[in-house]
């Protein structure tokens, strides 16, 4: 009992220090692959300075993260009067909090023994074994789409209750267009429950130990279609370039958080931020194999050629943590390179880019997916 | 600390029911629609809670998707357009204060009399406990996919009726 309770304080300390340490990195990630894309230098100035000696730690700007947070911890928190100061203040945590509850479902590594790690564990733990995920249940995929939906509600509550026009065009814009991607969101996700037959992620990641023909049984083979969709529809839900109208600044100032400063601002910023890691955890665990390298699975390798390697089960556990983290920093990458590609769409475009472009795509490919795996079990 | 670990399913039972409870009172007694709305997402939540810490989740997960991610979404949407128009909740109560009263006291009754000891009906037997959601979707998809099939027609008419309603407001017969 008590050990359980230790290794579920592990995990959920190791998921909020991932999810922080990604959206304070994030932060400079974004600006400094903006100017590595555009020529420039980009954030290089802030520094740390080791007490009593000249010697600067710069890091290629790496601490910028770290300075904005403090920054926004010492502002001044401004506060207008809003037109409902409950809703306004309770707005930012609806906001944040559902997207910290997503990774709650989400397994960040296999199956860990911690006896078998090293004997002094051995004699506390026994034979336990916890599956590297700080809630395993049947429903993952639902509970995803479950706390995806509470977002919204901040969004319009903030814009609702700042008593600004801005605000509540952002909010209007914010509430349409995400709830027009939730669906293409959930639609594109049914061919893929439909192959594995489970809406467990762990099950999920396990089945795509498999191989297809010589190539890992990832769900991006089987729905190559269905990930283009989903990865482009979960950046509108997460409102980045392309999809930023609900804060489009050169219309609407800053959309729904207008009114929002100091750390209240902080946090719609660090929700957006940590919301990158999200949807690139939840793309890593559909369609990239999750947290294992291809033909890799809990006990090692099982290549397309039949032939095994065995890992130790300290190894075992080591890979699959540092692949997942990984597969979602590259994934976070390939975000923020898009945001810096496309410019931002006309609102009606984004609307009619989800009902009459996304959504029939997405439903296309369900179609296709329903009647091959009906063919292919008859 | 032991008593805690022991007790702790019943501590949040007890935690979520009474968060629960006093939201949906909260529904009843706050004038503001918003507010009015605010609390009944959270009871909402906690009974989601209450769900997840009876072992099904996906009940738990359906209770937060449908009422709140998709019933309350659009609920807050509507007040976020509409609100300001209707002052009426600024009025301390309601025209139909008393009706209200006597419609809720006959419920409260009826209830207390329903739940008061010697004449409860027996509980219907606990299911088996880890009902998974692969049964669930068997069940649904076998037993009871002709119900679910017509309740869908139910909201097409309903989408077709409220854009007719739109048309016919703007004067657009064509």
């Amino acid at each position: 009992m008590i050990q359980d309770l230790v290794v579920y304080a592990l995990y959920i300390a190791y998921a909020i220090a991932v999810l922080m340490t990604f959206g304070l990195v994030l932060t400079w990630v974004e600006r400094k692959q903006a100017a590595v894309m555009s020529d420039r230098i980009g954030a290089n100035r802030a520094y740390l300075r080791i007490p009593f000696t000249q010697v600067k730690l710069v890091w290629w700007g790496l601490f910028h993260g770290m300075a904005d947070g403090i920054k926004m911890l010492l502002k001044e928190d401004f506060r207008p009067k809003p037109y409902d100061w409950y809703a306004y203040m309770v707005a930012p945590w609806v906001v944040f909090t559902p997207v910290l509850l997503v990774f709650a479902v989400i397994p960040f590594g296999g199956t860990l023994v911690p006896g078998q790690l090293s004997p002094a564990l051995a004699g506390w733990f026994g034979e336990r074994s916890y599956p590297m995920q700080i809630a395993r249940l049947d429903a993952g995929l639902l509970m995803v789409f479950a706390f995806g939906g509470v977002s919204v509600i901040g969004a319009m509550l903030a814009g609702w209750s700042s008593s600004n026009k801005f605000s509540l065009l952002g909010a209007l814009r914010a509430g349409s267009q995400m709830i027009s991607y939730e669906l293409v969101l959930a639609l594109t996700l049914l061919g893929l429950i439909l192959i594995y037959g489970t809406v467990d992620l762990t099950d999920i990641v396990r089945q795509q130990s498999g191989t297809i023909g010589a190539l890992p049984a990832w769900g991006i083979v089987y729905q190559p279609f269905a990930a283009t969709l989903f990865l482009a529809a979960a950046i509108a839900e997460n409102k980045r370039i392309p999809f930023d109208l609900p804060e489009a600044e050169s219309e609407l100032i800053s959309g729904y958080f207008t009114e929002y400063s100091a750390m209240k601002m902080g946090l719609f910023m660090f929700a957006e931020f940590i919301e990158i890691a999200i949807i690139a955890a939840l793309f890593t665990t559909l369609f990239l194999g999750g947290y294992n390298l291809p033909y890799m699975h809990d006990g090692g390798f099982t290549l397309p050629g039949g032939r095994e390697i065995a890992m130790s089960h300290g190894a075992v556990v080591v890979t699959q943590v540092v692949v997942f983290l990984a597969k979602v920093f590259l994934l976070c990458s390939f975000q923020i390179l898009i945001r810096w590609s496309l410019p931002r769409f006309r609102y009606d475009q984004v609307l009619k880019f989800a009902w009459k472009f996304m959504f029939p795509l997405a439903l296309a490919n369900l179609i296709v997916t329903v009647i091959v795996v009906w063919a292919l079990r008859a | 600390m032991t008593w805690l670990l022991a007790n702790l399913e019943t501590i949040l039972l007890a935690v979520f029911g009474v968060s629960a409870l006093a939201g949906g009172v909260l529904v009843v007694v706050l004038r503001q629609p918003m507010r009015a709305a605010m609390a009944l997402i959270s009871t909402m939540i906690f009974l989601g809670g209450i769900y997840g810490l009876l072992g099904v989740h996906f009940i738990a997960a359906f209770q937060v998707l449908i009422y709140v991610g998709a019933v309350m979404v659009f609920m807050v949407y509507v007040i976020m357009l509409l609100d300001p128009r209707d002052p009426a909740f600024r009025r301390r109560f309601s025209p139909l204060l008393f009706p209200g009263a006597a419609v809720a006291l006959g419920l409260a009754a009826t209830l207390i009399r329903g739940v008061a000891p010697g004449t409860a009906p027996a509980a219907a037997p606990a299911p088996a406990r880890g009902f998974s959601l692969a049964e669930f979707a068997t069940a649904f998809l076998n037993q009871y996919w002709l119900h679910f099939e017509l309740t869908s027609v139910l909201l097409l008419a309903a989408v077709i009726a409220a854009i007719a309603v739109i048309r016919v407001a703007r004067g657009d017969h064509g």
